[in-house]
Order: structure tokens, then C-alpha cells, then sequence
């Protein structure tokens, strides 16, 4: 016992630390729950509004710091976590598919009063970009695994593309239904509607962000094997999650 | 300065630990005091401390909310597992150590959602279960309620990750499967049930914020939304989350009595694959067993309760492999064995209370009384919160290093122990003779105010012995004697590092021998 005691005076430890967890706490505490209540349980707009100037920057500065530290250490198990992740995402996914059809399947008719024509080729057109987004991804991946950091960055941007330009049209479906007096509150199929399609395109911005964490530091040459694999595991289980809420949602 | 830095900021798992130890213990005090007052409201018929019901609604939120989702749940796969875990399988901290410091910040912003309770205008009166349509109307503030669940709900999830990745890929050479301490696969079996089913409570309570704020339908039934869903999704995880407190608690019991008999783990294959592995199986498939009454078509109550009925047979094994462990061993009642002992006591209590609220004939009797209320308090809260208690006692030494008063933590054990069986044999016994449960004012059930009485006497038996326990930790952190490296002689890994264990846990990954064990405490 005295022994321990010796050397931990003669070398005094080093406790590992990082800032950056308790920023991004305490900027997602300001801005989301913080924010939310002061505008729709309290009717404070402007706390609200304070509330996102305070809690946003908060947030992208500890994902800025964060990656900046953990880009050099090889952090290798990220990519098997992931799919301990994609497990708890999937169940949410499952509990909002499971209480639409529950909705759907007790209703005395389908689609409930109220519902407009929904377009037919706009997501057809959404389909594409995000499959396609999938297959840019891997494209640029493989790039990155030959050391070409150059077309790494080149599909990367395309794939970024590709995914704000979907989140673009599902916010203009989002707009164009809601001038036809289709809103949250109008029936139950549009509270599954925008409930499972915002719920997605929030994990598609998501991704977006992950991305652009990405592409800043590949920019000045830094890049992580692990990081970007472990991205790519997720930005493919959006894109097949979408298959599922465009076949239920759109197409049933 | 530089030592607050580098506990605020830390990213080390044992002080990660000892962070969700401090706001977990915090919790567990404020609604352990909320619990007195509803206790003493009730020892006259009428208003008592408050003409307010509105107040004894709060109460019975925090009460519920903060014992599970800010004390139990936080300190088992909190600080439990942060402390244990690493050591127990010789690594030298967790997969994602800064994922790891997340984690416990997002649980304090969540006990501070949770703490609003009592300074904001319109606080939450959902209970812990938030159903609606009354969460959806109240003037109650049901967004914290959410926010609450969410925070804590996501940290757990990214516990979870950090936890199986762990496990799975960083046991020093030698450690296999096999070798795992209990509490080690109690913990993965845990994490497992977690990042199934926090994802349908994070969807259920976010769907009531939606419903009430943003004037969604889903449980409206005027347009076409069911109440219903919402009871459903909100037990599909709550029941599972019962066993999500259970495994890790009993994972505890495993390690104590396994030391403290000087015994091997009974069983220790049938406990881990059949035990564990079947209620991990099981769990997702019993939950509807908390609707009996909420209507539902006859063979859908019969088949909950068959598989009700059925997953007291890998807890049966989980139970018969503590007893076995007891078997021939040399024991010695030191506070964690005895901690310990009483969980397993208060247990059975509640298992063997439990199986009348399977059958579904007889919940008809007795849903929503007192007898309800008794029954999850032995099987879950007292059961689960002694079972905590001895292991914060036995892991005090090797935490701290200094030693607790022994007098002191045999006198708190004993008087939490009486007031426990006082308190809620009392309320079983009231339940099953017609008292409701959730009533502001019984006027009613007057034939009940000595029991009342006598209940709210043994609540404060239980809080004075929460309180000389805690008072013995504080005391002996600051003044105790040295503690040895390992004062309970237990074979298993984590005491073999030095006390306190300092940064990185060892100098260089341990190397066990072949014959290694746990619980390798020679042929008995």
C-alpha cells in the first residue's frame, strides 16, 4: 500500500480529460428541451430563440473539438458500436411503424377525410438521390482506402449534395402539402406522416452533419479509416430505413 | 483548480463512476424525502401537509420518475457498471472514454429537467407513466416529463454502446466468456435490453409531447388515434426496464455472496445462459400483463399471462444459483453480506407476490390497490435499493480507499431492513382488502388510518437508515482507516489493482493464469 502511495507522489498522475462531452451536454440541454418548453409549454418565443443562440453553437463547437481530437487517435471499435446503435434506432423506427399500422388497421376507411392527392413522382425522385447518395458514399470510401484523400473528398461532396438536396424537396412536399391545409393536426394519417417522414429526414441531417465533421479536417488532410466507415454503416441504414417509410408511408 | 478540472472534465471511468454515483445519490435523497411526504399526508384521513391534490400528484411524479429513471436505473448501468466493468474484465478504461463523459452529463441535465420540478411554474403531474389523454390536457408542464425520459433515455443508449463494445472486444488475454464475473454479463444482458427498449419509451413519451403540443392525433380518439397505443409502447419498455434494475442488482448479490461465502457461483453456466439468457428472451414478451384491465380480447390475456407465468423460471434459476452459492461456504456477515442477504430475502417476498398479479382473474381484484404498490416496491425498489446499498458498502474500500464503520452500517442495515417489511407488508395487506392506490384523501377507507399510521412510522425507520448509511460513507470517505488492496479476500480482478485504483487501472494489461477464475476460491 505504501508503496502506491511512493510513486503516485514521486509521478503525480495524469487523469485523462476532454472538455468537449460536457459542452455538448449542456448545449444539447439549452437547446433542445430548454428551447422547446419556452416556446410551446410557455409561450416565450424569444427565450426560446435565446435558447438556440446559446445552445447550437455550444453543440457544433464540442462535435468541432471532439473530432479534432479523436481524428488522430485510431479510435477502432466505432464501426461495430455503430451497429449496437443502429439496433436502438431501428426500434424507434419499429415503434412509429408499429403505431401506424395500428392506427391504419383499426380505421373504419383509409385515408381518413381530409387527405390530399400526395405526389407520386416526387418520391420516386427522393428514392433515387438518397440510394444513389448510398452508392457515392461507398464510391468514395473505396477511394479512401486506396489513399486517393483527393476523390475521397470529391465523392464525399457529392454525396452531401445528394443528401440536401433531398432533405430540399421533402421540405418542399412538407410545404406544398401543408398549402393544401394537410397539417399536423388535420387527421391520423398526417400526424404518421410528418411524425415518421421528419423523423427521418432529422436523421438524414443528421448525416449531413457527421459528413461535414468530416470534410473539414479531410480538407486539411486529416482523415479517420474507423470515422469514416463508421459513418458510412449509418448514412446505409438511413437509406434502407427510407425504403421502408416511402413503401408504407407514400405507396400503401 | 487543476483537481476540479480534472473531475468536471474527466473522461476516466472510475471518476465517470463516481459522477453518476454523486447525482444518482442525489436523486435517490430528494425523492426518498418526496416519499416521506406522501407518507405523512396519509397519516390522517383528509388533507395532513397540503390541501393542495394537485401538489400530492408532483409528488407522486418525482417520487416514481426520479427513483427509477434518476436513481436506480443511473447508478446500476451508471455507476455501477463504469466502476466495475473495466476492472472486472482488465482493461484499462471503457471503448469510447469521451462517449463515456456524455453519457453522464446528458444524465445530469436530466436530473436537473427532473429538479425543475420544484421551482418551475406548472410542474409535471403525469406519475412516472405520463398516459394520457390526462398527459396531453394537464396544465402540467409534460414536456420536461419527456425531456427528462429523453436525456436519461439517451444516455443509456450510448452507455449501452460503450458497454457491449467493451465487453465484447476489450477482456484482457485469458478472460473468456466463461470467465466473466456474474455482474459483468448481468450488465451486457442489461445493455442489451436497453437499446431494444429505451427507443420505444424515448418514441412513446416523445408522441404525448407531439400530441399535446404540436397537435398530433395519436391518442386522440376522436381522430382516430387510441389511447391505448400509448400503454403499450410505454410497457413494452417498462416492463423490460424492471429487469433492466433487476440483472445488474442481482449481478451485485452474485458478486458479494460469492465473496463473503468464499464459494464458487452455483450453476454458473445455468445462471448466465439459462437465467439471464432466458429473460432477456422473455421480457419483450409479458408486457401486456400491465393492461388487464385496460380491455383487451380474452386470448391475448391468457397468452400474457402463460408468458408472465413462464419467466419465473429463468428468475427461478437466477434465485436457486444465489442459494446454491450460500451452500457450504464459509461465511461472515460483514454490512455488504448482510445488504445483501436482505435483497435476497425482500426478493423472494416479491416474486412469490408477484405471481397472483399474473393470473389474470385475480388482477381484476387487485389492480390499482396498495397490494400493487407493495408488491413492485419489495421486488424492485427496497430489493433493488439494498441491493445497491451492499454493493456501494462493498465497493467503499477499493473506491475510496478507507474503510466504513462496520457498527454503523449493521445499525443502518437493520433499521431500513424492519422499516421496509413494516411499511410495505403493510400496504400489501391494506391492498388486498380494497385500499386504492394513487388517492390523495382515503375518507372513504377510514378502516385504514391505523395502517396508514403504522406505515408512515416504519417510512421514517427506512429514511433514518438511508441516512446513517449515507452518513457512514461521508464519514468514512473523509476520516476512515487506510483501507487494504483487498480487505474481503475475493479472488475476483478488480481487487487486485491498487487502492484506490489510480489512471489506466494497471501498468500493463494483467495476464491471468490458465486455471484463473473469478471465483476460484478452491474445491468446496
Amino acid at each position: 500500500m505504501s508503496d502506491h502511495a511512493s510513486i503516485q507522489q514521486e509521478h503525480p498522475q495524469h487523469w485523462e480529460t476532454s472538455i468537449w462531452p460536457l459542452i455538448m451536454a449542456v448545449g444539447i440541454l439549452v437547446a433542445l428541451p430548454l428551447g422547446f418548453t419556452f416556446k410551446f409549454a410557455y409561450n416565450q418565443p424569444l427565450a426560446a430563440v435565446l435558447c438556440l443562440g446559446v445552445g447550437v453553437p455550444l453543440i457544433i463547437a464540442a462535435v468541432a473539438g471532439w473530432v479534432n481530437e479523436a481524428i488522430t487517435g485510431g479510435e477502432g471499435l466505432s464501426a461495430p458500436a455503430m451497429g449496437w446503435f443502429i439496433l436502438a434506432e431501428a426500434m424507434i423506427f419499429v415503434s412509429f411503424f408499429a403505431s401506424y399500422w395500428y392506427m391504419r388497421l383499426t380505421a373504419p376507411d383509409w385515408p381518413p377525410g381530409g387527405t390530399p392527392e400526395l405526389p407520386v413522382v416526387l418520391p420516386l425522385v427522393m428514392t433515387t438521390a438518397l440510394v444513389a447518395s448510398s452508392l457515392t458514399f461507398h464510391a468514395g470510401e473505396v477511394m479512401l482506402g486506396r489513399g486517393d484523400r483527393g476523390r475521397f473528398v470529391a465523392w464525399l461532396v457529392v454525396t452531401m449534395l445528394l443528401g440536401s438536396a433531398f432533405i430540399g424537396m421533402s421540405l418542399y412536399e412538407w410545404a406544398h402539402l401543408f398549402g393544401q391545409g394537410f397539417n399536423f393536426e388535420t387527421n391520423a394519417y398526417s400526424t404518421v406522416f410528418y411524425t415518421i417522414t421528419g423523423f427521418h429526414g432529422a436523421h438524414v441531417a443528421v448525416g449531413l452533419g457527421i459528413f461535414l465533421a468530416m470534410l473539414v479536417p479531410a480538407l486539411s488532410r486529416r482523415t479517420n479509416d474507423g470515422f469514416v466507415r463508421t459513418a458510412g454503416v449509418y448514412w446505409h441504414f438511413v437509406d434502407i430505413v427510407w425504403l421502408f417509410v416511402v413503401s408504407q408511408v407514400y405507396y400503401w | 483548480m487543476n483537481v476540479l478540472k480534472e473531475w468536471i472534465f474527466t473522461t476516466d471511468h472510475k471518476r465517470v463512476g463516481i459522477l453518476y454515483l454523486i447525482g444518482s445519490l442525489a436523486a435517490f435523497a430528494v425523492a426518498g424525502i418526496v416519499a416521506m411526504l406522501i407518507r405523512i399526508e396519509h397519516t390522517t384521513i383528509g388533507p395532513t401537509i397540503t390541501n393542495n391534490p394537485h401538489d400530492y400528484n408532483v409528488w407522486l411524479y418525482f417520487h416514481g420518475a426520479a427513483m427509477i429513471l434518476g436513481f436506480q436505473i443511473p447508478v446500476l448501468t451508471g455507476y455501477f457498471a463504469n466502476y466495475c466493468v473495466p476492472l472486472m474484465i482488465g482493461a484499462k478504461d471503457v471503448a469510447f472514454p469521451r462517449l463515456n463523459a456524455l453519457s453522464v452529463w446528458l444524465f445530469y441535465a436530466g436530473i436537473v429537467l427532473a429538479l425543475a420540478t420544484f421551482v418551475m411554474p406548472d410542474p409535471p403531474d403525469v406519475l412516472w407513466t405520463g398516459y394520457p389523454p390526462y398527459s396531453t390536457i394537464t396544465s402540467g408542464n409534460t414536456a420536461f416529463y419527456t425531456f427528462t425520459v429523453l436525456l436519461i433515455g439517451f444516455a443509456s443508449i450510448l452507455g449501452g454502446v460503450n458497454f457491449l463494445t467493451t465487453i465484447a472486444f476489450m477482456r484482457a488475454p485469458g478472460i473468456t466468456w466463461n470467465k466473466l464475473n456474474v455482474f459483468v454479463w448481468s450488465i451486457f444482458a442489461a445493455f442489451v435490453l436497453q437499446l431494444i427498449f429505451v427507443p420505444v419509451l424515448g418514441s412513446a413519451v416523445t408522441l404525448i409531447t407531439f400530441d399535446k403540443y404540436l397537435g398530433t392525433t395519436f391518442f386522440d380518439p376522436t381522430k382516430g388515434g387510441d389511447v391505448l397505443t400509448y400503454q403499450n409502447l410505454f410497457w413494452f419498455y417498462s416492463h423490460p426496464a424492471v429487469y433492466v434494475i433487476f440483472l445488474p442488482f442481482i449481478g451485485i448479490v452474485y458478486e458479494i455472496l460469492a465473496t463473503f461465502a468464499k464459494n464458487r457461483v452455483f450453476n454458473y453456466k445455468m445462471v448466465v445462459y439459462g437465467g439471464f439468457g432466458g429473460i432477456v428472451l422473455l421480457t419483450g414478451e409479458v408486457w401486456v400483463h400491465h393492461l388487464y384491465v385496460s380491455g383487451m380480447a380474452d386470448w391475448i390475456r391468457v397468452g400474457q399471462m402463460v408468458t408472465t407465468l413462464l419467466i419465473s423460471v429463468p428468475v427461478g434459476l437466477v434465485v436457486i444459483g444465489l442459494v446454491g452459492t450460500l451452500y457450504k461456504g464459509a461465511i461472515t456477515f460483514q454490512t455488504p453480506m448482510l445488504y445483501a442477504l436482505g435483497t435476497l430475502f425482500l426478493f423472494l417476498i416479491g416474486g412469490l407476490t408477484g405471481i397472483p398479479l399474473a393470473v389474470a382473474s385475480l388482477t381484476i381484484h387487485l389492480s390499482d390497490t396498495y397490494y400493487v404498490v407493495g408488491h413492485f416496491h419489495y421486488v424492485m425498489a427496497v430489493a433493488g435499493t439494498f441491493a445497491i446499498f451492499g454493493g456501494i458498502y462493498y465497493y467503499f474500500p477499493k473506491m475510496t480507499g478507507r474503510m466504513y464503520n462496520e457498527t454503523v452500517g449493521k445499525l443502518g442495515f437493520w433499521i431500513t431492513f424492519i422499516g421496509t417489511n413494516v411499511v410495505f407488508w403493510t400496504m400489501m395487506d391494506i391492498g388486498v382488502k380494497g385500499m386504492p392506490r394513487r388517492y390523495f384523501d382515503y375518507a372513504h377507507f377510514p378502516q385504514f388510518e391505523f395502517a396508514h399510521q403504522i406505515m408512515t412510522v416504519g417510512a421514517l425507520f427506512i429514511g433514518l437508515g438511508f441516512a446513517l448509511a449515507i452518513f457512514n460513507w461521508i464519514h468514512g470517505a473523509l476520516k476512515g482507516e487506510k483501507a487494504p488492496d483487498n480487505p474481503w479476500g475475493s479472488k475476483s480482478l478488480e481487487w487486485t489493482t491498487a487502492t484506490p485504483p489510480p489512471s489506466g487501472n494497471w501498468k500493463e494489461i494483467p495476464k491471468v493464469a490458465e486455471d484463473w477464475h473469478p471465483y476460484a476460491y478452491g474445491n468446496r
